[in-house]
Formats: structure tokens, sequence, C-alpha cells
């Protein structure tokens, strides 16, 4: 029987690197202590190794049994998460608004389709929206439109 | 006696006008969030999180609060009228809902779901305030080793028992308690994890967490997926919601046995309002006399599991007030949320803090109340809601995220970290890794590290001078149960599945 559980071992996988990683690190960082006084490293030491186990686990159990496929979206993530890092890096130097202006524009493209007044419409709206939200009734002290240069 | 002053200092509490405003602005956005299918409870939570700090402690929960219960009266809506459950709670209330909607009686069901709410919701309001002040008294006695105890089992019973692989569901806590010890350690001061960023000296925030694993991950996972279908409109007028003789006859003893069904696994960690609801239709179909007519439009499908889950969400404040545990993953970000403004949650909270105990409560039954007021006359509102399409929503949606972020500390470096769980989260999704552990694990890794640390040097690091302790030993020893049934259960729905391959194959 060729069809494994392809998915829970990549996974499994994943957590017992990411488990191992964080314990070697922890033990060769920081300080254990001994288990009455407990040191800095100690939990995550533990952590770590319980999670790099249960992440074996995992693997091994998704080794003998056949499973699902799942469905990778790639270009989805690419401009949702690209509208995030957008507004991260307009709102220091430029401010609120045009930080809005590019979060929606580029997470607007995850629906891989052009539609350009539809853009200026939404974003001009959640413009005025966040305004008055955050501006105006929670008067949070973030400069609405800067200039850096 | 002196609960009926309790009572008064929390409705002193509830009707001050700014305490007010927050109940009615949460329960609001509870419903707008409930009927709108694809952001969930917690997404929604985490959405409005960063605005509760600049609130009185008092009202950040009272709004919050609001959102929890809200979005469970409008996501029957969306479960009922369009088939998609608005919140995991109103999963079940499709079954009936849907054809009662599909057979002109829409709007009948919209109504009666919302009176099923409210009386499910009352009585678990009741047992609330009946219970919690009991609790926590008898907590009050207890030391680090039986607190370690108890979050223990909390933690293990909310892996194991809600999820399909208990596996999964652990390691998801394991991984929450390791980002939690990311950060400066409490007790001896050195930096874990911080790779020399002075951002992350305060740890990861519980903001850009529970945003990014639950807001962006879902956004990613519904784009391009949502449709919103027809609805017919004519189905949702006066005339047409008013019940039957018959229809209110059948639905008393669904309400009664549903609002007790729902209690209960409110109250327990790990089985929140979706397992009521599912338990409490259950119970519905097996004690019917005619139980074929369930999933055909039959009120009392609808009945049972709406006052279960209303019910379950207010129960599921006891363990969290009482006992400072959480027993979900919304409950985790409520105790967040009082731990933002320095107030420790546990057993000594009712004492310490009576106005914000009691003026919650109280806060629970004016949100039930205004929730009936605006669901009853503002029905075809939130029917038209349904229609706003999903392509102008997420936009919006990420705009709040990113804005709230940012708002924590003014600091780019936040939203970031924002990012980084939406990929997690994301990939999570992919691979099936539940969330909820995982936000779980991050609320009660601090605590629970110091409790353990606490209680090994109490105990001169033995273990087993823990087992010595009668409260201790007996939860420890019913979270090992706990695990050896899960790892019983999921070896047996394995040898299940190789027999049925089997017999394919023979």
């Amino acid at each position: 029987m060729m069809n494994r559980d392809y998915r829970d071992m990549v996974a499994g996988g994943l957590l017992m690197a990411l488990g191992a990683g964080a314990a070697l690190y922890a033990s060769a960082s920081y300080n254990l202590g001994t288990i009455t006084r407990m040191g800095a490293g100690m939990m995550p030491t533990a952590l770590g190794w319980i999670l790099a186990a249960f992440g074996a686990a995992i693997m091994i159990g998704a080794y003998f049994r056949p499973g699902p496929r799942p469905e990778v979206r790639v270009v989805t993530p690419i401009f949702i998460l690209g509208g995030v890092a957008a507004f991260a890096l307009v709102i220091k130097p430029f401010g609120l608004l045009p930080a809005v202006v590019a979060c929606v524009v580029v997470s607007s493209m995850a629906e891989r389709a052009f539609k350009p007044v539809r853009w200026i419409l939404l974003s001009s709206a959640l413009c005025v929206l966040a305004y008055l939200i955050f501006s105006v009734s929670l008067r949070l002290p973030i400069p609405v439109v800067a200039w850096p240069f | 006696m002196d609960m009926f002053a309790n009572l008064a200092l929390g409705l002193e509490t509830a009707l001050s006008p700014t305490n007010l405003l927050y109940c009615f602005v949460g329960v609001t956005l509870g419903t707008i969030i409930g009927v709108i299918p694809g952001i969930g409870t917690l997404a929604a939570i985490s959405m409005l999180f960063p605005i509760t700090f600049h609130l009185d402690p008092i009202a950040a929960i009272i709004m919050l609060a609001g959102i929890w219960y809200g979005t469970t009266y409008g996501g029957s809506t969306a479960a009922i009228l369009l088939n998609i459950p608005g919140a995991p709670a109103n999963a079940v209330t499709a079954l009936d809902g849907y054809p009662m909607a599909r057979q002109g009686r829409g709007g009948l069901a919209l109504l009666m779901t919302t009176v099923a709410s409210f009386i499910g919701g009352s009585f678990g309001i009741i047992i609330l305030t009946l219970f919690s002040p009991v609790i926590a008294g008898y907590a009050l006695q207890v030391s680090s080793a039986e607190y370690f105890a108890l979050m223990l089992l909390g933690l293990v019973a909310a892996s194991t028992i809600s999820d399909s692989s208990a596996l999964k569901g652990l390691a998801m806590v394991v991984l929450g308690l390791l980002l939690s010890t990311v950060g400066m350690d409490a007790q001896s001061g050195a930096a874990r994890f911080t790779f020399g960023n002075l951002a992350l000296l305060d740890g990861l925030s519980i903001v850009a967490l529970a945003m990014g694993i639950f807001g962006v991950a879902e956004i990613i996972a519904s784009v391009r997926k949502i449709n919103v279908g027809d609805i017919d409109r004519k189905t949702i007028s006066w005339s047409a919601m008013l019940p039957s003789r018959d229809d209110v006859r059948r639905s008393w003893m669904p309400l009664v046995r549903g609002s007790s069904v729902g209690s209960f696994f409110g109250a327990l960690p790990g089985t929140g309002p979706s397992v009521a609801a599912f338990m409490a239709y259950a119970l519905e179909k097996r004690s019917a006399k005619e139980p074929e007519r369930f999933g055909n439009g039959a009120i009392e499908g609808i009945m049972a599991p709406e006052s279960a889950n209303n019910a379950a969400d207010q129960t599921a404040f006891i363990p969290t007030l009482s006992l400072g545990i959480p027993g979900s993953a919304t409950m985790a970000l409520m105790l967040g949320a009082l731990m933002i403004h320095g107030i420790n949650p546990g057993p000594n909270l009712i004492i310490e803090q009576p106005a914000l105990f009691w003026g919650l409560i109280m806060s629970f039954w004016i949100g039930n109340v205004l929730l009936v007021i605006m669901n009853l006359p503002l029905i075809g509102l939130w029917v038209r809601l349904l229609t706003v399409p999903y392509h102008l929503m997420y936009p919006s949606i990420l705009m709040f995220i990113c804005i709230g972020a940012y708002s924590v500390r003014y600091n780019a470096f936040d939203v970031f970290v924002v990012l980084g769980f939406g990929l997690l989260g994301y990939l999570m999704r992919v691979f099936a890794l539940p969330a909820a552990p995982l936000l779980l694990g991050f609320v009660l890794g601090p605590l629970l590290e110091q409790h353990f640390r606490r209680a090994m040097v109490l105990a001169r690091g033995d273990f087993t001078a823990m087992l010595e302790r009668p409260v201790t030993a007996t939860v420890l020893s019913l979270t090992g149960l706990l695990l050896v049934w899960s790892v019983w259960s999921g070896w047996r729905k394995y040898r299940a599945r190789v027999r049925a391959q089997q017999a394919i194959e023979a």
C-alpha cells in the first residue's frame, strides 16, 4: 500500500524538528538549574523534547495509514500576508491612511481580479472609517498622514 | 444574605452608562459577526482585543463577553437561511433550521431560536451565579501543586476531547506552552528566545497570536470560498414568525433539556458551546417519539441546540472566573484581557474585584435582553447583512487587524508578528493541526511554569511528594486516565479503519 498520510508525516516531522531545535538551543543557551530550583532553560528544554516526541508519534502513526492530500493555496496567502506586510512597512513613515490603502489594495489582489474602481472605492470608504474610529473617537496617537522626507 | 448585596452591586455596575454602552456595542458587534459567515467568534474577539486596552477593565470584559454570546445569537441566522453556520456552535442548528426555511418557516425558526437562546442563556446565568462563588471558596485553599495539576487537567481535556486527533491537540498545547516562554523569564530575568530583539523581551503578544492564527489564517482559507446564495425574503415577515400552538407545545421539553445539557458541557474544560449543541441535539433525537422528523425541519431540532449553546456560553465563565482556568480558547482570551489590565484571574477574583465579577454577570442579563430586543424587530437588517460580499468584507477585517496590532505599542514589529502567526495559522490549517489548544497553552503557559517551579521548590524536587497531596493525586490521575483513554480510543479508531480497509480489499 503506497498511499500514506503524507500530510501528517510532514506535520509530525516539522513539529519534531521545531521541538528538538528549541530544546537544543535552550539547553545550550540558558541555565538549566536543578529540579528543585529550576533555571530559565529547564521548561523550554523539557517542552521542546516533549514537542519533538509528539511530532515523532504523529509522523510514525501517519506512516501506517492512508491519508488525504491537502489543498495548499499559494497565491492567496501571499497577497493576504502581503497586505499585512504592506501595512507594517507603510505605517511608520507615511501614517495611517496610506497604510490602510496599501493594506486594502494588496490584500484585494487575492481575489485574482483587476478591479481598480472597486479598490479605490473600498479603500476610500475604509480610510474614512479608520479615521473616524481610531483618530476621532478612540484618539489614538497615530499620525493620519506623514511625510518622511 | 449577601447574595442580594452582590447582585445589587453588580446591577449598579452593569447599569452605569459606560458599561451599558459597551455591553450594547459588544452584543451588536457579536450579532453582526455571528450573522456573517467567515468571521468566527475568536477572530472577532481578537480583532477587537486591542481596543480594550483603551477601556476600563470592566467595560472591556463586558464588551468582549457581549461579542461572545452575541455571536451565538446571530450565528443561527446564517445557519437557518443559508445552511452555513455563522459560528461553529450553530452548525447543528442548520440541520433542522435550513429545512424549515426551505418549507417557508424561516421566520418562525428565527423567532424560536431567539427565544431558545434567551431561555438557555438565562438558565446558564443562574447556574453561573449560584456555583461560581462556591467553587471559588473551595479553590482558595489550594496551593501551587494543586493549581499545576488542575491546569494540566484543563489543558489535556481541552486538547483530547474536542478534536479528532488527540495527539495533534496535545502537540499544539505543547507548542503553545513553548511559545509562551519567549521573552523575559519572570524568575531569573533571563531573556529566552529573543535572539537579541528588544521588542521580544515582553514576550509574544496574545493579541498578535490570536489575530494571526484566527483572523488572518481564517481569511486566507475563506477568500474565494464563501458565496452568498439567494435568500427567500418573504418567509421573514411578522405573520410568518408566529408559532402555532403545536410548535409551542413541542418546544418546551427540548428547551429544558437543552439548557441543562448546555450548562453542564459549557462548564467542562474542552467542551464548549459546539459540543453542548451537538449533545443536546443527539439527546433530543434519541428521546424523540418520531426521530425521523429530525433533519426535515423539526422544531425540537433547533430549540435544543440553540438553548444549549447559549447556556454553555454562560457557564463557560464558571471555571474561567472562579478558578482562573479557561476551558476554551475564547475564555483564554477573556483571561488575557483581564491580565493585561493587571487583574490576576483566580479564586480571589470574586473577593478582590466584586464589582467586576458581579457587574459582568449582571451585564449578561442585560446583554441577553438587548439581544432579544435587537433580534426580533431588526431581523430583516441582519438578513440583509448576509448579502454583503466577502470580497468587500475581508480587506476591511484585515485593516482592523493591522491597526489593532499596531495600536498596542505603536510598533510595526508587532504587525510583522501578526504576519508570522498568520502564516503559522495557515500552515496549521493545511496540516489539520487544531489552533484552539495552542492558544490555551500560550495563555496558561506562564502560570503553569510558575506554579510548577514553585511546587517543585516546596516539594524539594521530589515528584512523588506531589502525589501525596490527595487533591493533586486525584487530579493528576484523572489527567492520566484521560490520556490513556484518548490513546485507547485512537487505537480503536485505527483498528476499525484497518479492518474496513481489509474488508474492501478482500
